[in-house]
């Protein structure tokens, strides 16, 4: 992975792959620089999670792949084609705001799926919109528009729309960030079964802050890094699937790569505030 | 179901009751005199009616029906005990309500006519205004660099009040109905363009981020994103202009018309016939208060989706 591995040296299997990706901000009067140097190779039907605190780029990075944002340097391929722009070859989960409004629930996947780009009848489409509100549970609430859900069941319906497309990757932005403990652990249970099965066995790029949840879900965990953004480490996370939460948490091996990864992620949280200070202390 | 009626509501039937008794059993006063009262009794009668079925389909709102027409009766005694039998006030100037609701009952075929022509030429003005502000402002809303042009433009024109068009429409324009339209149309067309613009802008970043990833054409993102999106706003806009298709159409009639709602309001002013004043008046509340319901119910059906429950 180093910086200058050009486009035929990528493994046959990697379905992501970013090099040499940089992204700034701003004028050269005032540059930010978010996203510096990030080379990672995503092999095809991995989950992979990017971690890291708050301003480290993690988000900018779902934002080139899904193509919303044009890196300033770099390149993103998925299937060695490189990024030109949005599409529904990539499905993408936010962590609110995926869904609109003025759609219900079952209209919203609808749309989803007319845009996946297929000759589908109306009828296939609704069967398959269908299917998928069931299998997160919605069945119910197929006419409800997402105001009058709650946070978890709006994150459902999501995650059915992003299945639904059956894309070439999903890309997941904090998805369960704005949720509930209790829901949270409901909802990652829930993507791990759906995921685990056929088509659906994708890759997927998951961006969380959560080092538990990178450790329950992950083939590999990228350890990012603030100011600038940039990917410290890659861990391989080595547990069997399918995992369960209670066994998992109680062993050797989970416990020390949970403590290596919070003494990565604290090492660089300290190092920032000391950073920090120092600019303050400078400026006064 | 007793409960859940207001004693007041009793109130209301008295105070009607009484109107009616009073106008049946104590003469008018000599220059209040209307002949015939049988329209003034009729509305009477209807307003019972109206409120009975106000507490029966409305029983979660029936104190709100019950005060409601406890202002309306209460009003309408004192206008018949007042002006109608005591004459407190100049009669001519200002009638008691039998001799005004006698007005609708004489005059019923003009008032009609009119009320159908004043609105078919608001109804054609108000429709142009939304179909070209609609799309233009949902077109200008998403280009930043047409914004930056027409919102100081829609700024400067969007106060002006469109009657000072009408010389114009009068002259260039071949009919009277097509220089209302037109008036109308200004009028309309920008509270309607600049709320759609802010409606635009009102869109969340997120929803609009969420509809790229799905790589929608530009047509779609303005049809399935925007529009909906700039729904709310646009119907807030489009109640101003509402309002101001009403304000331009009756204006422009007292001026220039021969027929509708403003003109027989200005023809019986010539005449000093206040009474048929008042019930031209009285007509036009009517229609406002008949459309407002549409355009409300129509809104509510439009944006069920922003209902919480």
């Amino acid at each position: 992975m180093r910086p200058e591995r050009s486009h035929k040296e990528v493994p046959i299997l990697a379905t992501i792959t970013f090099s040499n990706l940089c992204m700034q901000y701003g004028n050269n009067g005032s540059r930010y620089t978010a996203l510096s140097e990030v080379n990672l190779d995503i092999r095809d039907g991995d989950f992979i999670s990017l971690i890291g605190p708050s301003g480290c780029g993690k988000s900018t990075i779902i934002d080139i792949v899904s193509g919303l944002k044009v890196p300033t340097a770099g390149t993103v391929l998925i299937d060695r084609e490189p990024v030109s722009g949005p599409g529904p070859d990539r499905g993408t989960v936010f962590q609110d705001y995926s869904l609109f409004p003025w759609m219900t629930a079952f209209e919203n996947i609808c749309f989803a799926i007319e845009h996946t780009g297929g000759s589908h009848t109306k009828a296939e489409i609704g069967k398959r919109a269908e299917e998928y509100l069931n299998l997160v549970g919605l069945g119910k609430f197929r006419n409800a528009y997402p105001n009058t859900l709650s946070g978890g069941m709006r994150q459902r319906v999501s995650i059915a729309r992003m299945f639904s497309m059956n894309p070439k990757v999903f890309l997941m932005d904090e998805p369960f960030g704005a949720l509930d403990s209790l829901n949270r652990i409901y909802m990652q249970d829930l993507l791990l079964n759906l995921w685990s099965e056929g088509e659906r066995h994708k890759t997927v790029l998951f961006v969380t802050h959560d080092v538990d949840e990178a450790l329950l879900l992950s083939d590999r965990i990228a350890v990012m890094t603030p100011s600038p953004g940039r990917i410290k480490e890659v861990i391989d996370v080595p547990f069997s699937r399918p995992r369960c939460r209670k066994s998992l948490g109680a062993t050797a091996e989970y416990l020390a790569l949970k403590s290596h990864l919070l003494s990565v992620l604290y090492c660089e949280m300290m190092g920032e505030i000391e950073h920090q200070t120092q600019n303050f202390r400078g400026m006064a | 179901m007793t409960e859940e009626i207001p004693r007041t509501a009793i109130a209301v039937y008295l105070l009607l009751a009484a109107a009616l008794a009073v106008q049946v059993l104590v003469p008018d006063a000599p220059r209040q005199a209307a002949g015939d009262a049988s329209a003034f009794l009729s509305v009477l009668v209807l307003l019972a009616i109206l409120f009975t079925a106000g507490l029966v389909f409305h029983k979660k709102n029936a104190r709100a029906v019950t005060d409601l027409f406890l202002v309306i009766a209460v009003f309408l005694v004192l206008w018949e005990v007042l002006l109608g039998k005591l004459s407190l006030l100049d009669p001519l100037l200002f009638p008691g309500p039998a001799k005004v609701f006698q007005v609708f009952a004489s005059d019923w075929q003009l008032m009609l006519y009119g009320a159908v022509g004043s609105l078919g030429i608001m109804v054609t003005g108000y429709f142009f205004a939304l179909a070209i502000a609609i799309p233009l402002g949902l077109y200008i809303g998403w280009r930043r660099r047409l914004y930056d042009v027409a919102y100081p433009i829609a700024k400067a024109v969007s106060p002006i009040p469109p009657t000072v068009y009408l010389p114009y429409a009068i002259v260039l324009l071949p009919t009277f109905a097509a220089s209302s339209v037109f008036l109308i149309f200004i009028g309309a067309f920008w509270p309607i363009l600049v709320g759609t613009i802010y409606g635009v802008f009102a869109v969340d970043h997120r929803i609009i981020n969420s509809a790229r990833t799905l790589g929608l054409s530009d047509h779609q993102m303005v049809r399935r994103i925007l529009l909906p999106g700039a729904m709310p706003s646009i119907f807030s806009g489009a109640m101003i202009a509402l309002i101001m298709s009403f304000i331009s159409i009756t204006v422009a009639e007292m001026i220039a018309a021969t027929s509708g709602l403003g003109w027989y309001i200005e023809y019986n002013h010539q005449f000093a016939n206040y009474e048929k004043v008042i019930a031209g008046m009285i007509l036009i509340a009517l229609v406002v208060i008949a459309v407002m319901f549409l355009f409300d119910r129509i809104q509510q059906h439009c944006l069920r989706w922003q209902q919480s429950e």
